[in-house]
């Protein structure tokens, strides 16, 4: 028997203890500043943020552990995300740039890689991250709370959130932080859309799919997940959706089809029995055959499974039947429909949608505009639309940047949560977002040190963006900003942007349609970086913040408004953007542009000269060679120089005056001296 | 072997040979008197003195006699006293002497030559002539010093401006010889490569020696493409020489153009000294005469030093060319033959010209034909690095440093590595700053140099911060003792259980290593003895630190209570001064022997005796006596020189400098020490009035940078010394001191008051404070406007947020249903 086992049991218990003296004493009030509805891995994020920042909170949880959603799913437990353990580098910053399950901390061992070391992580593990998570972090959750109902009351002190759970207590939160996933099967109504199965209940043995025809409606993750899982036992796997597949590696959106789960376009290629075909799901019927005289329904139980057929709707006479007489099936009409055969199973992987049941109607945040509305529309700032003080993290927030970037998954939505939580901690306790102020001429090399290790550009491309704010002689450089909320800047993060204006600091894959594969897949020149293709640096420079008009007619495809300015540093194979020629210098003439000071670094003999003919030398030599940190010429250049045999140095010793007739300075300067005779022959 | 006792053979039988011909040479022998004589007649004397005949000695003495005759056309005798014969003083008697030959001028030595620098009738010739025109041909270094030169010599002088590969050589003898003859009439300026040559569009990996024009003298008449401040240049094509540097300086004295009303056939060939030059004719119509003569001038302008522009007017009843033809040309030495042209555009003329000009450097082009880099301005605006620092590491990013000597720190490993060494000295670099990696070999330097002389308590160590980025940002993890790094490079100094201390000197070696072998000292030392304080004022505490200037400082104190301020300041001070702590009884001995009352604070500057130290009362704030330290180690009359200028130049002063050059001799280090201590004596005798200005001087020997600050104040380079007022707080008037004005303080301080009065005139300004970008940055806007004109608009108002989506359905094949085409915005994808 495990000998820590007792001692487990032990503190289990005094967490009990001391959990429901905890409830007992808060069953007076049961007031927080924060509630963050979810232990997923969003809510456990701005846990952690709002626990350390020691913010009065609470995380609420229905189930017995963090991150239920993902004992269940997905059904193949094979979990998608990265898990990079080996990068070559010690950089965390950078590391994290290829870990996308772990979750941010101040903890540099707290890290996915802890629990497994698999490329493709087993779903298990994640639950287990995340236990381990609340437990070192000591995040307070409160487990099997089941909120049921969440209403909005206006009061004299301000907007509250009433939640109400399973017991019909209720918790009042000034903020809510909503933070449950999306776990609602998503279904679309067609006839017949009963009797197909869904992904969340299908079986995951592949045998009981033996020689069976199958029939997958959506073709994202899940479905072909499925559809590889079952590829060897089915006879003929077929795949349903309104548009073609998405493949991830071509559009950079990890929602679309990842390479790991493509097996199926493979054998559909190379004319094996699977396929794909697209067809609005609204337009379908799936029926049974009608057989003659006698009416069965799908539900009954039969030895033999019923075979299904996918239908048309217009072919239909009884738009509301489950059965199909012959004259009714495609096959009738078009005598070569693709999917004339009649299939053994259809299953319907089309994703999960938002649940918006538990919203009174005073804090129900609308429906998107986009996913189908699947989503709750919310502001650039993750804020409901309509429901100020509720905001929703997590894969629930992914209407913001829906098929565009990475919002909708863990190594997306942990740098929202921080940037959530940092626009509380200024709306709510006026700390402004934090920020580094730096010397104008180091500027240039803090962007570069973001450029090449930042994670949450890098994860967040197009939607979190870098914000300097330039004063001058020194600037202000503000962290992952959404960029989305830039407009609002100042009333967000309590910094003003001054007449110096500021520049943001985004990263952006190319928006051309190309041969991902193909010859010129990727530029070199960087004259030519704007037709980058692959993830890459940009900077826009503003004069002053634009405005909201501005940022909603910004050119197509854009995640910021036409700037007076802007830079592409050019792709980088390595994404390591240190090249002196192709990235630096024009990185550098841009600056200067932007701040029309040339920004050169300068040796002190040359900051001598400048600052006894002018006023005042250029910034690199105020900022350094008068505050005594001049730059003398390398001496180990010098050695290299003198090595090559240019120097006349070792000539010099012995024949003392001769080399006043040789000033000295032309010596540094690079002329060589002719050695003539040698004079000791 | 064989051929290696050939050789010596050879040599062996040259040197013989040359032996005998110096001993039996006609080369003029002096007699200690004849040179006597010779010298106080004040003529210009080239004087060997032979002590014994070794091979090379005779080998020289050939090379000397050939000068001879070169020499003497330039006004020098050249010979040679035999000191086996007769001694002449001083000059016969040193044995060192045996290898240096000497220059005299008006009655006495003028300089002096190793054997090495003129070991040839070149290098003799040139080196001497060097010497005599040592204050007419200037030196430039950088771009910004001929720039200077350019605008004092504007609508003056032209200027000629020559590069020499290397110093003694041929060329090397024409410029000077060339400079000799033609020096009144231009300036001449060498230039040393690097910079300047760049400007001038030379690679550098070419290095033929060259001359250049340049045209600031304005000529009246004609336009003149200027279109910035330089003044236009003409490269010289032909190799150098004396005859055809001559030749070349006659032809930018040709007119540019000149307007004949001849046909082309009956001009006259090119007369003395253009007779080597091709004419070209170019035809002018009176309709169209301006635009002609416009025309005619670009031309000439890049035809300059390749040939003669003539311009024929039409209208002139002689001129017989039928009208097909536009341009004509005549080439020297190939009889009075005139070829007639019809030219579409000017480059066919330069094509013409520019293909002899091949032939005559080949190697040269063919160079940058092999590079393909036909779009220079593109190359040299984007292509090269503009920045001193970056093109130097960039230069030299073959050799990476080798990092053994120092300790490389990460998140992991610091906390032990820094607990291990009672001094911790660590850099954060980041690998893509030119700054920190320039620094970076520096401070590697230092610490293979503290491991030579076995400094071990002392761990040199450096941090990447582009990967060990939590530890530079001090993340909340790791309970670091410093503050976040966000200035690259940076250097911290740690000691154990101590804040850490950030290096504020120059980032250079010598200044690291000083202040680390200060800094290796206790701060404030405690002195217990008399002894201890002797040795501490005397004694240098490590033989590392013998050549170092340093400043001590010394508290005195009644009681240990009363020490806290001033150890405090101790510690700031720490690797730039020493200082030591003094209390109680020695305390107060030590008052008693200065005549100071407890507590003091006693300074004692590296520039002043120890005797003599600055007494400060203590303060209460360590701050407060920390300036009035730093105030006390200033000295009051300093040489600046490139380190020392912030410490003197954030006092906010008007700065009256003083100029010397390098000293040759004795008598020059005497004139230029009265002239310091004649300043001190302004400084002194000014009293009160001078507190405004800081009195200062700089040696443009030690510091040649001083160089292009003196040229740019005064607009050329003025005789030395010179004495100027500049950085007033009223203005950015510069006004120098009446340059043929012997500088004594009297009248200095009237000048000063005519200064204050305003009665000078400013002789200069100082230049603009802006420093806007020195380079267009690359218009990424402008490329896409241009190249893909919508796509970098903002859209117009009325296109409501329609999502676009491009993605068509196109996969007939299997496409289910017809009618599903066009509508499928609303395609789903699962999460």
């Amino acid at each position: 028997m495990d000998p820590s086992l007792p001692s487990v049991i032990l503190f289990i218990l005094i967490g009990y203890v001391l959990s429901s003296f905890d409830n007992r004493h808060h069953n007076v009030t049961r007031r927080y500043d924060y509630c963050v509805l979810g232990a997923g891995p969003a809510g456990l994020q701005m846990g952690y943020f709002l626990s350390k920042a020691r913010r009065n909170y609470v995380i609420l949880e229905r189930n017995s552990g963090p991150g239920s959603f993902f004992n269940k799913y997905p059904r193949h437990r094979k979990l998608i995300s990265i898990n990079k353990i080996y990068t070559g580098r010690g950089n965390r910053e950078f590391n994290l740039r290829h870990d996308w399950n772990s979750l941010l901390s101040d903890k540099p061992d707290l890290l996915f890689k802890r629990v497994s070391d698999e490329f493709y992580p087993p779903a298990d593990a994640f639950p287990q991250y995340l236990s381990l998570f609340v437990r070192e972090l000591g995040l307070r959750v409160q487990y099997g709370v089941d909120v049921g109902r969440i209403r909005a009351v206006q009061s004299a002190t301000g907007r509250h959130y009433i939640l109400t759970d399973q017991h019909a207590s209720d918790y009042t939160c000034s903020v809510l932080l909503v933070a449950t996933g999306l776990w609602v099967p998503h279904t679309v109504d067609f006839v017949g859309a009963d009797l197909v199965e869904g992904y969340e209940s299908i079986s995951t043995n592949p045998q009981d799919y033996k020689d069976q025809a199958v029939l997958i409606l959506g073709k994202g993750n899940s479905a072909f997940e499925t559809a590889q899982s079952i590829l060897g036992r089915a006879s003929r796997v077929h795949m349903l959706s309104s548009s073609p597949v998405r493949l991830a590696w071509q559009t950079h959106y990890v929602g679309d089809l990842r390479a790991v789960n493509n097996e199926l376009i493979d054998t559909y290629q190379l004319k094996s029995l699977d396929g794909l075909a697209e067809a609005r799901l609204e337009k379908i019927v799936i029926a049974q055959q009608k057989e003659e005289g006698e009416r069965r329904l799908a539900g009954k139980k039969k030895e033999k499974r019923k075979q299904l057929y996918l239908m048309l709707n217009k072919y239909m006479h009884n738009r509301n039947s489950f059965d199909a007489t012959q004259e009714e099936l495609p096959g009738h009409h078009i005598d070569n429909f693709p999917m004339r055969k009649p299939y053994d199973r259809v299953i319907r992987c089309l994703g999960f949608r938002f649940n918006f049941s538990i919203f009174d109607s005073s804090a129900c945040p609308p429906n998107s505009e986009n996913a189908k509305g699947r989503l709750p529309a919310l502001t650039p700032w993750y804020e409901g639309k309509n429901t100020p003080g509720l905001f929703v993290l997590g894969t629930a927030s992914h209407s913001r940047d829906y098929r565009s970037s990475a919002g909708g998954f863990v190594h997306g939505f942990r740098y929202t949560a921080r940037a959530v939580h940092r626009l509380l901690e200024h709306r709510y306790h006026r700390n402004p977002w934090p920020s580094t102020q730096l010397l104008t001429t180091q500027l240039q090399s803090w962007i570069l040190k973001r450029v090449d290790e930042a994670s949450g550009p890098y994860q967040m491309f197009e939607m979190l963006g870098d914000v300097i704010l330039l004063r001058g002689s020194h600037c202000e450089y503000l962290e992952e900003f959404p960029l989305q909320a830039l407009p609002q800047l100042s009333s967000l993060s309590g910094h003003e942007v001054s007449m110096h204006g500021l520049i943001v600091l985004v990263m952006q894959y190319g928006k051309k349609k190309i041969d991902y594969l193909g010859r010129s897949r990727a530029e070199t020149e960087w004259t030519n970086a704007w037709k980058s293709n692959f993830l890459h640096p940009v900077l826009y420079y503003y004069k002053t913040l634009p405005s909201v008009e501005e940022m909603k007619l910004r050119p197509n495809g854009w995640p910021l408004p036409r700037p007076q300015a802007i830079h592409h540093i050019v792709e980088d194979f390595l994404t390591e953007w240190d090249a002196p020629i192709s990235h630096i210098q024009p990185l550098r003439r841009f600056l200067e542009h932007c701040l029309q000071t040339d920004l050169r670094a300068f040796y002190a003999e040359s900051c001598f000269r400048s600052s006894l003919t002018h006023r005042m030398p250029p910034l690199f030599c105020q900022q350094g060679y008068l505050k005594q940190q001049g730059i003398p010429r390398n001496s180990q250049l010098r050695q290299r120089v003198h090595d090559a045999g240019l120097t006349h140095t070792k000539q010099d010793v012995g024949t003392s005056n001769a080399d006043s007739t040789f000033p000295n300075y032309l010596v540094p300067a690079g002329a060589s001296m002719s050695s003539g005779l040698k004079l000791d022959l | 072997m064989m051929w290696m006792c050939v050789a010596v053979f050879l040599l062996w039988m040259r040197s013989g040979r040359c032996t005998d011909k110096a001993n039996t040479s006609d080369l003029i022998e002096y007699t200690a008197a004849d040179f006597y004589e010779k010298l106080h007649s004040g003529k210009m004397m080239f004087i060997y003195f032979e002590h014994q005949v070794s091979p090379t000695i005779s080998l020289f003495l050939v090379e000397l006699e050939k000068s001879a005759e070169a020499l003497q056309d330039y006004g020098v005798l050249v010979g040679k006293v035999n000191c086996n014969k007769e001694l002449v003083y001083k000059y016969c008697s040193e044995e060192r002497l045996l290898h240096t030959a000497f220059l005299f001028r008006g009655g006495k030595e003028f300089l002096s030559f190793g054997l090495d620098t003129i070991f040839d009738v070149n290098s003799i010739v040139s080196e001497v002539l060097f010497a005599i025109l040592r204050d007419e041909i200037k030196y430039v270094h950088t771009d910004a010093d001929l720039l200077a030169m350019e605008k004092a010599a504007r609508g003056k002088k032209d200027i000629v401006l020559g590069y020499v590969c290397s110093l003694g050589t041929q060329e090397h003898r024409s410029i000077m010889e060339t400079a000799y003859v033609y020096g009144s009439k231009y300036q001449f300026i060498l230039i040393t490569g690097g910079p300047v040559l760049k400007h001038l569009g030379v690679n550098e990996s070419s290095p033929l020696s060259r001359v250049w024009f340049l045209h600031c003298r304005v000529h009246s008449g004609f336009m003149i493409p200027m279109t910035s401040e330089r003044c236009p240049l003409t490269r010289m094509r032909k190799p150098l020489s004396t005859l055809s540097l001559h030749s070349f300086l006659q032809l930018m004295e040709a007119p540019l153009v000149t307007e004949v009303y001849d046909d082309p056939s009956s001009v006259q060939p090119p007369q003395f000294p253009y007779q080597q030059t091709p004419q070209v004719f170019l035809f002018s119509h009176p309709a169209t005469e301006h635009l002609d003569l416009d025309m005619a001038t670009t031309l000439a302008w890049r035809l300059r030093g390749l040939a003669l522009l003539l311009l024929v007017h039409r209208q002139s009843p002689a001129v017989k060319t039928p009208d097909e033809y536009n341009a004509a040309y005549r080439l020297p030495e190939k009889s009075l033959e005139v070829k007639y042209l019809t030219l579409n555009s000017l480059d066919e003329v330069l094509v013409l010209f520019a293909d002899q000009e091949k032939d005559e450097e080949e190697e040269d082009d063919d160079e940058e034909d092999n590079e393909g880099v036909d779009d220079d301005e593109e190359d040299s605006h984007f292509g090269k690095l503009d920045d001193e620092i970056a093109a130097a590491v960039f230069e030299n990013r073959g050799t990476l440093p080798d990092m053994d000597s120092v300790t490389q720190l990460t998140s992991d490993n610091f906390h032990s590595a820094v607990a291990q060494s009672s001094l911790t000295v660590v850099l954060f670099y980041l690998k893509w700053d030119a700054v920190s990696m320039a620094f970076l070999s520096s401070f590697i330097e230092v610490a293979e140099r503290l491991a030579d002389s076995e400094v071990n308590e002392v761990q040199m160590s450096v941090v990447d911060c582009g990967e060990w980025t939590d530890l530079c940002a001090a993340q909340p993890g790791s309970a670091v003792p410093f503050q976040p790094i966000t200035a690259f490079p940076s250097v911290l100094f740690l000691h154990p259980q101590h804040p850490a201390q950030h290096f504020r000197g120059m980032l250079g070696s010598e200044a690291l290593h000083r202040f680390i072998m200060i800094s290796r000292v206790a701060s404030p030392v405690l002195l217990s003895t008399l002894e201890e304080a002797q040795s501490f004022l005397l004694e240098v505490p490590h033989p590392e630190l013998a050549g170092y200037q340093l400043d001590r400082v010394v508290g005195l104190f009644e009681a240990q209570a009363q020490t806290a301020a001033f150890t405090e300041a101790a510690k700031s001070l720490r690797g730039e001064a020493l200082t030591g702590l003094l209390t109680d009884e020695l305390a107060e001995k030590w008052a008693a022997d200065h005549s100071v009352d407890l507590p003091a604070v006693l300074v004692f500057p590296s520039w002043r005796t120890h005797t003599y130290p600055f007494t400060l009362p203590a303060s209460s704030s360590a701050e407060e006596l920390l300036t009035h330290i730093n105030t006390a180690l200033l000295h009051p009359m300093p040489e600046l020189t490139v380190e020392n200028l912030p410490s003197f130049f954030l006092l906010g002063k008007a700065l009256l400098l003083l100029f010397v050059g390098e000293e040759e001799d004795k008598i020059g280090r005497r004139q230029n020490q009265a002239l310091v201590k004649e300043m001190r004596t302004v400084v002194e005798s000014g009293g009160e009035k001078m507190e405004r200005y800081l009195a200062c001087w700089i040696h443009l020997g030690r510091t040649p940078a001083g160089m292009s600050v003196l040229g740019s104040y005064a607009g050329s380079m003025p005789p030395l010394p010179a004495l100027v007022l500049t950085h007033l707080p009223s203005g950015d008037q510069i006004y120098q001191y009446p340059p043929n004005t012997p500088i004594v303080a009297s009248s200095v301080l009237h000048w000063l008051q005519r200064v204050e009065d305003g009665t000078e005139s400013p002789t200069g300004l100082l230049d603009e404070d802006s420093w806007p970008p020195a380079f267009e940055f690359y218009d990424f806007l402008k490329i896409m406007d241009m190249q893909e004109p919508d796509s970098a608009q903002q859209q117009t108002p009325k296109e409501e947020e329609e999502e676009v989506n491009e993605e068509e359905v196109n996969v007939k094949e299997h496409v289910v249903v017809e009618d599903m085409t066009n509508d499928n915005r609303h395609a789903h994808s699962e999460l």
